[in-house]
């Protein structure tokens, strides 16, 4: 518990996370303005700005580990944070779960106030041309919440082994906004429906590649990936010296 | 009591450090010396458990540190820089290292004083000094009250009254009963500070004794390092 609430102020005090939470809120609400004062409300109104928002939820996974292999030169005052978190927290198994809480924790509260601002958005401007909150779009938000919990835990799972957060942060954010590199692939080769990202949309979009996934098994899959890479980064973290 | 027993170390095909063994004990400032790049770092790193021995091993009281139930209790330790994130504020540091600690807010306001970082408390650690740096990293260092210290170069970086602080400090906690455990490549500012020494050479103990013992029938405790560290194909 105590390693928990030592992350969890880590957290709450790194600027690089208030970006993450200022991204993940600001983002997809700026894109649900625009939509809903230019498009027509469809099936996917308020989760497909969901599925780019979820960047700021990859921020927040990757920032979690990166900020403690962050280094500068020598004449500065800053250094390896790890250094010092390890001698607070040896057991890296221990800490390694104390992060990975933390950070579901932080995500599912972004994601839930993320959620929000967006629904709240599009009914404040369609009014009563808005989709129904009903059942289903729970279910679905339910679902929004969970990819955004998992693509943190990605972003974090990736950072462990590379102790570096650029290159994760490029690649998971690139993919869920600019340039959607597995949905692509999607198109020529059908295994890829399975990457996690893509995977794990089946949850809350209507997203479609050539092979049908059920929300739920989408779900599963996703997780699935990031069982695996939580454990092959756990047997890294924990062998390797800091 | 921090014990270290035969450690080597290699990395690739480099042998870092070769048999490593000796104590610090309780009530006594150990200064662990040695030229740059001897090994201190990586000794203190595998007692920390922040890095593995090839072989041998490092104990405090007679435990590794990554089965200690309350290490920041066990061991405060200094090692590079200030250990903290840039961009959080030095007060906001210690607030997590006292969480993970078990340990309250009202402490962390104490060895921010004692340290004299109170006033940048509230600044983040990028507009530090590299002394401003150290003293945080002790601050966090001694938030559990530790038996032991453990400092890495801790006169790295201060300025002249600092230097002149932190020997006052380092006997007084050795008077209390704490083992105190420090690396320099400084010999000269020590001498007055360690009550044992232990010279490391390329990752050799070369010496290991009492400051009277280590110094011997050199004129000092510098004069005996260098003749202890010298190339002695040089000279």
């Amino acid at each position: 518990m105590r390693a928990l609430r030592a992350e969890l102020s880590k957290l709450a005090t790194l600027p690089f996370v208030w970006l993450a939470f200022a991204a993940g809120l600001i983002v997809p609400t700026g894109i649900a303005v625009i939509t809903s004062l230019t498009g027509t409300p469809g099936p996917d109104t308020g989760f497909s700005e969901l599925a780019v928002g979820v960047l700021g939820a990859i921020i927040l996974g990757v920032a979690a580990i990166g900020s403690e292999y962050t280094t500068e030169g020598e004449e500065s005052a800053g250094s390896r944070q790890i250094t010092t978190t390890l001698t607070a927290i040896p057991s890296r198994t221990q800490l390694l779960l104390a992060k990975t809480a933390a950070v579901i924790v932080a995500t599912a509260l972004l994601a839930v106030v993320a959620i929000a601002a967006v629904f709240g958005t599009i009914h404040l401007l369609l009014g009563t041309d808005a989709p129904a909150l009903d059942g289903q779009a729970l279910a679905r938000m339910g679902g929004a919440a969970t990819y955004w919990v998992l693509m943190a835990l990605l972003g974090l799972g990736l950072t462990v082994l590379t102790r570096n957060g650029i290159i994760p942060m490029a690649i998971l954010v690139a993919n869920s906004s600019a340039v959607t590199v597995t949905y692509l692939l999607a198109q020529s080769f059908p295994a890829a429906s399975y990457l996690p990202d893509l995977a794990g949309m089946r949850m809350f979009t209507t997203v479609r590649t050539s092979v049908e996934i059920a929300p739920l098994t989408g779900g599963l899959i996703m997780a699935a990936w990031v069982t695996v890479l939580l454990l092959a980064a756990g047997t890294v973290f924990t062998r390797r010296d800091a | 009591m921090l014990t270290f027993e035969h450690l080597t170390k290699t990395r690739g095909s480099r042998t870092i450090l070769t048999d490593i063994t000796f104590k610090a004990r309780p009530g006594r400032v150990t200064g662990f010396l040695g030229p740059n790049g001897a090994g201190k770092s990586s000794t203190l790193r595998i007692l920390l458990g922040l890095d593995r021995p090839t072989s041998g091993q490092a104990l405090v009281d007679g435990q590794r540190f990554a089965s200690l139930r309350d290490p920041l209790r066990s061991i405060g330790a200094l090692l590079d820089g200030s250990g903290a994130h840039r961009s959080r504020t030095g007060r906001a540091h210690l607030r997590w290292v006292a969480r993970s600690a078990g340990v309250d807010n009202t402490r962390v306001e104490e060895v921010l004083e004692l340290v004299g970082i109170a006033d940048a408390g509230n600044k983040r650690v990028a507009t530090y000094s590299l002394g401003m740096g150290r003293r945080l990293g002790l601050a966090a260092a001694l938030l559990a009250e530790p038996a032991a210290l453990v400092l890495d170069e801790p006169i790295n970086g201060l300025d002249p009254e600092g230097i002149r602080w932190i020997r006052t400090f380092l006997r007084e906690q050795a008077q209390a009963g704490r083992t105190v455990l420090l690396s320099s490549h400084l010999m000269g500012e020590l001498a007055e500070t360690v009550d044992d020494v232990v010279i490391i050479r390329d990752g050799r103990i070369v010496a290991d004794g009492t400051l009277a013992e280590v110094t011997s029938d050199h004129k000092n405790l510098e004069d005996a390092f260098f003749a202890l560290t010298a190339d002695r194909g040089q000279r």
